[in-house]
């Protein structure tokens, strides 16, 4: 009878989960650069969902794809893809992919996860280098930086209290990190063409120098069923910016 | 006094077209704002007849002033279609979906 209760129960979680992130969802955002305390805008980035059928299994293909707009392409042209493929249920990544390629600086990273999640085979490879390969080892849950997002946009938020965290652990650069993400409250953010909504207000922090600052990194979703998320703020080493949203279909 | 203001009036106009001419934005209005500034108290200290070069700065800093104003209102940020990018992610696809298929 136990056994039964659970079965149920995860293939109710199953179908909870799988219904909150949808084929063929497309949010487009605005990036801006703040240079002297004024954000001008350098670039869109776009969130994108499809599902792909390999002979044996169904993915979701979770990208995001970030490109200057043509009058910086002069100047300083960015054409960034981060790519990943997971199971549609839990969100479990099988295959994450990185192309960088911004300015003079190019590079490629492909990890491929084993079915029990547990090892990864990575590639790597900057513009004009060898290959570097290797495999190592990682805790079961071990995420990518697309698939954290879009698992976190499953997680009942509502439910969090104001510094109240959720901790996931990621790979990036060949290393696992812990991500902690703290709700900060609720705010209502300007969404695009879904106009004024209530969201949630996430800090996102992590044991690196690739971020910076304290609740300086920050995330809002919205508070619904979809958990859009319509605002980012970022801070890293080169500076502090901002992803707005601009459009958001397919949801 | 006069001639202080006039070279930084000088330099943050020549500074601001520059800025107006490549892609920063609304970055622009900084050294232009400064520009009319210091040029209007110029303009205001000088003799009738040594008017002349501080009204050039006013007219060049008030001409940049509206074409970045212009150029915020009413040219659109797009995305160029890079043909190569689409034919990688097009190709980089199909290497996915054999790595996938030895899953």
């Amino acid at each position: 009878m136990k056994k039964i209760f659970f079965a149920i129960y995860f293939v109710f979680i199953s179908i909870f989960v799988s219904a909150q992130i949808k084929s063929n969802e497309r949010l487009v955002y605005a990036a801006s650069y703040n240079m002297s305390g004024l954000l001008t805008h350098i670039a869109q980035v776009t969130m994108q969902t499809e599902t792909v059928n390999t002979s044996k299994k169904t993915f979701l293909h979770l990208s995001w794809e970030a490109a200057t707009f043509s009058k910086w392409d002069t100047f300083f042209k960015i054409r960034d893809l981060y790519e990943t493929y997971v199971d549609p249920t839990t969100l479990r990544p099988s295959l994450y992919k990185r192309s960088i390629s911004e300015g003079a600086y190019s590079k490629t990273e492909k990890y491929i996860f084993s079915p029990d999640g547990r090892t990864i085979n990575s590639s790597s490879r900057k513009k004009n280098g060898a290959e570097a390969k290797s495999t190592f080892n990682v805790s079961g849950n071990t995420q990518d930086i697309i698939s954290m997002i879009y698992k976190l946009r499953t997680v009942d938020l509502g439910a969090l209290k104001p510094g109240q965290s959720k901790v996931f652990v990621i790979v990036f650069d060949q290393k696992e990190y812990p991500v902690s993400v703290k709700m900060l409250g609720r705010e209502t953010i300007s969404a695009g063409n879904l106009g004024a909504k209530d969201c949630f207000k996430m800090s996102i922090s992590a044991n690196t120098n690739k971020l910076k600052g304290t609740d300086k990194n920050l995330i809002w979703f919205t508070n619904d069923s979809r958990k859009i998320p319509v605002m980012v703020k970022f801070s890293i080493p080169v500076g502090t910016g901002q992803m707005l949203l601009s459009t958001a279909a397919g949801i | 006094m006069r001639k202080i203001l006039i070279s930084s009036a000088s330099f943050f106009a020549l500074l601001g077209v520059v800025l107006t001419i490549l892609p920063f934005g609304t970055i622009a209005l900084l050294p232009i704002v400064l520009a009319l500034v210091l040029a209007f108290f110029a303009f205001r200290i000088s003799n009738l007849n040594q008017r002349r070069f501080t009204r050039i700065i006013l007219i060049i800093s008030a001409v940049t002033l509206l074409v970045v104003i212009g150029k915020d209102i009413f040219v659109k940020d797009v995305v160029a279609v890079d043909k190569q990018f689409e034919k990688n992610k097009v190709e980089s696809k199909k290497d996915d979906i054999k790595d996938l298929e030895g899953l």
